[in-house]
């Protein structure tokens, strides 16, 4: 991976790791692709192959910074632990977003307008600080925001 | 293989006993099977077991548990875990131990209790656990899951929000008749259209609960034990399915799906109910009554399709037509569903196949299938589980 990609950012710490990093194009999930059956995995560490596939050419990618809404629901309660975000975040939204390499990444949705989502919207991806730790840094996690 | 029937069932009414543990609750079970069935439990060859996710030790163990208040007899005794399939994947084992001559008779228990509160993340570590994914970074209950499936159908084929609430009104009034269920309110469409917004589009009615109870089934090729028994019913089938590659369903745990489908949704289920038909030689034209996993309102729509009772997105226009009633073409869950028992892992496979066997033995009361003779149980479990059942009189 190159210089400009980021397993962290200052002030911010993803509360799992491996699953996304900051790039200068945005936030991008991290994935992995075997190009011997054509997938796309997610998280990168669960191969989900082809039945048949000789799982030789496996490497991890990232992928596009943007997709379309295919599918989304809009939660009116909110999730029980461990799920942990600062205040009542509820009713929020959250969408499964289709990418260009053919993989559907589920996530939350920021969106103040929650009554506009519609399936095929433009969207990124974007970082959503869910708590602060106790020194002070942003916990986040990866979510989806649709383009304007 | 030889012709295998289940001689004996029973059941510990569905509903929230947190006074009772899940030993009690099974052995209330087993002990009305054993009498249904008229066999003695030194009779029993083979225990398979569902195991309770929840249940510690002891619930990972729950064979062991039960055989030991009717009294151990060293016989084989198998648990097994297939999420909400979990009594499929035991009753498939009774079933292939007997089938097989291994043994002439075995029992399949389901048993299982619901934590206090919602269902959660069950480890903490990702990288063993992917489960603990959607809990962490996503916010995911699994209703969660169902809305978005649900949604597609919106989109794709036009089913509206009165088509989910209609599934509680019509399934509701089947619980208010069923001594073991345990919501017994019959519901209006108006009061489930204003019940509250969980997960949009699905509503509070429109989700089952979590409970708790008991199933058990006791199947024999003895010939003796099938003649001496009340109205023994056989099995025609009883098979279990993954999820196929390519399957584009977003499955709870899961946080990706393929965009392109290669495989049909829900193909785990797919899976199940083909094997079935092929094996049982019947297909869905052949079959009157159907208890199908309906963990919401969107469930019971997908599932008509997803095993080939109509075709793809007709499902709502099924139900319209009050063709899915009692004594319409197919009657679909005729037991009140989990819509009225709500879901108990370990034991709801199980369940399902007692109410099948129930209205095929005419046992089913006001809520009587006319002329029942052949019966399917359809199961859904997390994570590509699936189990079909075939009964035949």
């Amino acid at each position: 991976m190159s210089m400009e990609i980021m397993e962290t950012m200052e002030g911010k710490i993803p509360r799992l790791p491996d699953l996304f990093v900051w790039t200068a194009e945005g936030v991008k999930i991290r994935s992995a692709v075997c190009r011997d059956c054509n997938t796309y995995f997610f998280p990168e560490y669960h191969a989900q192959h082809r039945p048949g596939c000789p799982r030789q050419n496996v490497e991890r990618v990232l992928l596009n910074n943007r997709g379309r809404l295919a599918s989304y629901t809009i939660q009116h309660y909110m999730c029980p632990p461990p799920f942990k975000t600062t205040g009542d975040i509820t009713p929020y939204g959250i969408g499964l977003v289709e990418f260009p390499e053919g993989i559907c990444i589920a996530g939350l949705i920021m969106e103040s307008d929650l009554e506009s989502l519609k399936i095929g919207l433009p969207m990124e991806t974007i970082d959503y600080t869910l708590y602060q730790d106790e020194a002070g840094n942003d916990v986040v996690t990866w979510a989806f925001r649709v383009i304007k | 293989m030889r012709e295998v029937y289940i001689i004996g069932s029973g059941l510990h009414p569905w509903g929230k006993f947190p006074e009772k543990n899940f030993v009690e609750m099974g052995a209330v079970a087993v002990d009305r099977a054993l009498q249904d069935a008229g066999v003695r439990w030194e009779e029993i060859q083979a225990i398979m077991s569902g195991i309770l996710i929840y249940g510690g030790n002891a619930g990972h163990l729950s064979g062991q548990y039960i055989e030991s208040v009717f009294g151990e007899t060293g016989v084989p005794v198998v648990n097994v875990y297939n999420a909400c399939a979990t009594g499929s994947a035991a009753v498939r084992m009774a079933y292939n131990s007997v089938a097989a001559g291994e043994v002439d008779t075995a029992i399949a228990i389901g048993v299982d209790f619901s934590p206090k509160g919602f269902l959660s993340a069950k480890s903490d570590d990702p990288r063993q656990d992917r489960d603990v994914l959607r809990w962490y970074m996503a916010g995911m209950p699994n209703p969660v899951y169902w809305a978005l499936e649900c949604r597609k159908r919106f989109e794709n084929y036009g089913d509206t929000p009165e088509d989910l609430a209609r599934v509680k009104v019509l399934l509701s009034q089947y619980g208010a008749e069923n001594p073991n269920a345990r919501y017994k309110k019959r519901f209006t469409l108006e009061e489930v259209l204003h019940s509250n917004m969980v997960c949009d589009p699905l509503r509070l009615f429109e989700i089952c609960a979590t409970s708790d109870g008991a199933a058990i089934v006791i199947i024999s090729a003895d010939r003796q034990k099938i003649k001496a028994a009340d109205k023994p019913v056989k099995i025609a089938a009883t098979t279990m399915g993954s999820a196929i590659y390519g399957d584009p369903t977003i499955r709870i745990s899961a946080l990706s799906s393929p965009a392109v489908a290669e495989a049909p949704l829900l193909s785990e289920s797919y899976s199940a109910s083909r094997q079935a038909y092929e094996k049982a030689g019947l297909g869905p034209e052949d079959i009157d009554l159907l208890e199908l996993p309906d963990n919401s309102s969107w469930h019971y729509l997908q599932y008509l399709e997803t095993c080939g009772f109509c075709g793809e997105g007709e499902a709502a226009a099924l139900l319209r037509s009050g063709e899915t009633e009692i004594d319409g073409k197919i009657a679909v869950c005729p037991s009140g569903g989990f819509s009225s028992f709500g879901e108990a892992i370990g034991a709801q496979a199980i369940w399902q196949i007692v109410e099948v066997a129930n209205q095929l033995r005419g046992r089913a009361g006001t809520r009587q299938v006319k002329n029942a003779r052949v019966g399917m149980a359809q199961t859904y479990g997390l994570m590509g589980n699936s189990g079909t059942t075939i009964l035949t009189i």
